[in-house]
């Protein structure tokens, strides 16, 4: 079975390359993508009660529905290819970023926001030098959590022409070869954990004041 | 409030007890009944093979016998069904017997296909095939009608030699099947697509029919081959594909039992061409009527 792997790998060497990038490419702009709409969303749905049941509940119900079931659904106003495969993961994406991003804005201390007023911030420095920077390490945790979901759904992209490693899968299961299910998953695993790895080392640089 | 409760549980007890009783005893005459003359008549898990199942079982019934249907086995599990006779027949075709059940290699002449599985099936698994019907769902390749006019493609040699000009879209397996394009690439030469992606199979109709592929992979019975102005089924002139044609497969206990099945399902196959059966797939995967309905429909046509 190794031996097999290790085949499959110097044979396909070419397609695996193109199927790796397109599989990041394709996550890492589902991830800007919701990091754009669920960040802003999340800011102002820490404002009030109100405005994050107004903000959450329709990012709530997409949620729901199964990604590849999205996916479908797009096709007759999307096409195939990357853009419907980016949309289903942004829909999927968004609701830890932005959920994450209005509580980390409501767990900012009341004492916090009061001291800066008191020594005369105004409303956007306030914003700048203490909310945001307040808010950042659980909004990054949302980023985080959304970030490996995505790798991990960017397999479904292969359904609708949209590349990547879900390829792999999807041929190894019509030919029931073991070594491409085990490669292929191995590889969105490995790149899945990688990607967080790569997050937390991002995130240490962004936090540095709190590992000092 | 108590007693009620446990009367109430009584009653339930009795009742249910009874429904498991005459259960006991209905299907206790059916198995009495089953001794005259019943057959179980099985099916894989798409249309096609039900429908043509569906209308053997409708011949059977028309022939005195009782018959217990049980359809929609995936395809992994129908041969075993029939060799642990949890079923009596089935429609199978030639080249999967050939190729998938019993591991041979393939041929392309369908009366030595057939030939073939049948003294096979009889010596290893006690198995008779029936006459083969002309319908053959086999592999095959299709494009675009609007492509195939501008190049003037019609077979998959001109679609070699103009594969530089086509979008490619495969379910990710034909690229790797022996039978796929490694296979067609001995035969008929290099296939240098303009560009080859991967969809799922559901969806190679719409994404030739939107523009955004010309060439996809199909089986020769879809039903929506039936769109002749959309889509264009290739010949394989230099017979790269086996034959699937379709017939009945019977185990030999069975048909020694009752020699009669083998007339009344010939009867059934000499009327199913390639055409006949697209058509009725059509029926039901198109025009969404039940396989059922169609089956019977075309029985009355053929009974005559």
């Amino acid at each position: 079975m190794i031996a097999d792997i290790a085949n499959y790998i110097s044979t396909h060497s070419a397609q695996l390359g193109t199927q790796i990038t397109a599989h990041i490419g394709i996550s890492l702009f589902a991830l800007i993508v919701a990091v754009v709409i669920g960040v802003p969303c999340g800011y102002f749905a820490s404002k009030s009660a109100k405005s994050e049941a107004l903000v959450t509940a329709p990012f709530e119900i997409l949620r729901v529905v199964p990604s590849l079931a999205v996916l479908i659904l797009l096709i007759p106003i999307m096409g195939t290819g990357v853009k419907p495969a980016v949309t289903a993961l942004t829909i999927l994406a968004i609701p830890p970023v932005l959920l994450n991003t209005s509580v980390g804005f409501r767990s900012i201390p009341e004492f916090m926001v009061e001291s800066a007023r008191g020594i005369g911030m105004t409303e956007r420095e306030m914003l700048f030098k203490v909310r945001i920077p307040g808010a950042l390490p659980m909004m990054l945790a949302g980023i985080r959590t959304a970030l490996v979901e995505i790798v991990a759904s960017t397999t479904l992209a292969a359904k609708i022409g949209g590349g990547g490693l879900g390829e792999i899968i999807f041929t190894g299961l019509g030919l029931n070869r073991t070594d491409m299910l085990v490669l292929g998953g191995l590889l969105v695993a490995a790149l899945s954990l990688l990607s967080g790895v790569v997050f937390d080392v991002i995130t240490r640089r962004l936090l540095r004041y709190k590992y000092v | 409030m108590k007693k009620v409760v446990r009367r109430m549980l009584a009653l339930t007890l009795t009742a249910a007890m009874a429904i498991g009783f005459a259960g006991c005893g209905s299907s206790g005459t059916g198995a009495a009944k089953a001794e005259e003359k019943s057959v179980v008549v099985g099916s894989k898990d798409f249309t096609e093979n039900e429908i043509v199942a569906e209308i053997y079982a409708l011949a059977l019934e028309d022939a005195g016998f009782t018959v217990e249907r049980k359809m929609n086995i995936a395809g992994s599990v129908v041969h075993t069904s029939i060799t642990s006779a949890e079923i009596d027949l089935y429609p199978e075709y030639t080249g999967t017997g050939l190729i998938t059940i019993l591991g041979m290699e393939a041929l392309t002449d369908q009366e030595e296909v057939y030939q073939t599985v049948k003294d096979a099936y009889n010596e290893q698994f006690n198995i008779t095939w029936l006459a083969y019907a002309e319908a053959n769902d086999g592999q095959g390749l299709f494009i675009s009608k609007r492509v195939s006019d501008e190049y003037g493609i019609t077979n998959i040699s001109q679609l070699q030699a103009n594969a530089d000009k086509l979008r490619f879209s495969s379910q990710g397996e034909f690229d790797e099947r022996e039978d796929g394009i490694p296979g067609l690439t001995k035969l008929y030469g290099e296939f240098n697509w303009k560009s080859s992606k991967i969809y799922d199979n559901g969806l190679k109709w719409e994404v030739v029919d939107n523009d955004e592929a010309d060439v996809a992979t199909a089986y020769t019975t879809e039903a929506r081959l039936t769109e002749t102005d959309k889509f264009v089924l290739l010949e394989d002139d230099k017979h790269m594909w086996p034959p699937y044609n379709l017939a009945p497969i019977v185990r030999n206990e069975v048909l020694e039992q009752y020699p009669e099945i083998e007339e009344v399902l010939n009867a059934v196959s000499a009327t199913l061409d390639t055409d006949t059966v697209t058509q009725l797939n059509a029926k039901v995967d198109v025009e969404g009527e039940e396989y059922e309905d169609v089956a019977e429909e075309y029985y009355e046509s053929i009974k005559g």
